[in-house]
């Protein structure tokens, strides 16, 4: 019965990995049914696939962020003067 | 030799390339050999820039190349899939082992997002992810590029592009799901 149920609504397996798949590309007709019938059945799903999106949007806004220098331990005049050594060669 | 706008360029946005680098890739030396690449680059390169953008604009579209060369070559190590199991997450039926199943979070979007904490679980998540995994999440935003057009750039098929970060989010997931609600 369950190995009938997962060929026709998904395993939680591959019920995450449209999840996924979503994210990049366009779904079949039949995944975008599959796992709809399965996110009505499955609790752990639905929330995996908003904390999904939800990780999906933190990392986005992450990447917009940048770095202060004064923080890190770096020697930027030898960076420079190093540059523009090997820039002379 | 060393022509007078390049020497300008090093003292003028060493510091801005840097500090893009550094968060690109969480590495201080290599991003310094990375800004150091740039240039050279772009003393290689001087007579192709005509100046139809700024200088500051060309030298970030060279350092982007660089950095997204570094990712790549780490996508394409030969880290087998098995080295994150799925049977980490799910039964062989494909059901989610009981310790991993997702649990809801108890926070609004809008409220997670601006949490510095959580930020702050992310990136060290992303950090502990392999290299491989952590490599197609990061390149996925510096190509800023939806599917198709990085499976192309990457030169992977759009099935192995998926279920690589299908596989980083399970593991990114799972992590922040544990750091988080130690938090709270």
């Amino acid at each position: 019965m369950k190995k009938i149920m997962h060929i026709l609504f998904l395993s939680c397996l591959k019920a995450t990995e449209l999840i996924e798949k979503k994210l990049h590309f366009k779904l079949s007709a039949k995944e975008k049914l599959q796992l709809r019938v399965h996110k009505m059945m499955c609790d752990a799903c639905t929330d995996y696939e908003e904390q999904n999106i939800i990780i999906e949007k933190a990392l986005a806004k992450q990447e917009d962020k940048e770095v202060k220098l004064d923080e890190k331990d770096i020697n930027l005049p030898d960076l420079k003067k190093s540059i523009l050594d090997k820039l002379s060669k | 030799m060393i022509n007078d706008s390049l020497e300008k360029w090093v003292n003028q946005f060493t510091d801005d390339l840097l500090s893009w680098a550094i968060y690109k890739v969480s590495d201080t030396q290599l991003a310094q050999d990375l800004v150091q690449d740039t240039f050279l680059a772009a003393s290689e390169k001087y007579t192709s820039f005509q100046g139809k953008s700024s200088p500051k604009t060309w030298l970030f579209s060279i350092l982007n190349y660089k950095i997204i060369d570094h990712y790549r070559a780490k996508m394409r190590q030969p880290i087998s899939m098995q080295s994150l199991s799925i049977s980490t997450f799910f039964n062989s039926d494909g059901d989610w082992l009981l310790n991993k199943r997702p649990t809801s979070w108890d926070e609004d979007e809008g409220h997670l997002l601006d949490n510095e904490n959580f930020n702050k679980i992310l990136k060290s998540c992303i950090d502990a992810l392999p290299e491989k995994w952590a490599a197609g999440i990061k390149l996925k935003y510096l190509i800023n590029k939806k599917g198709e057009e990085i499976c192309q750039e990457l030169g992977i098929t759009p099935t192995n592009f998926w279920q690589i970060m299908h596989r980083a989010k399970l593991q990114l997931r799972d992590c922040i799901e544990k750091n988080w609600k130690r938090e709270i």
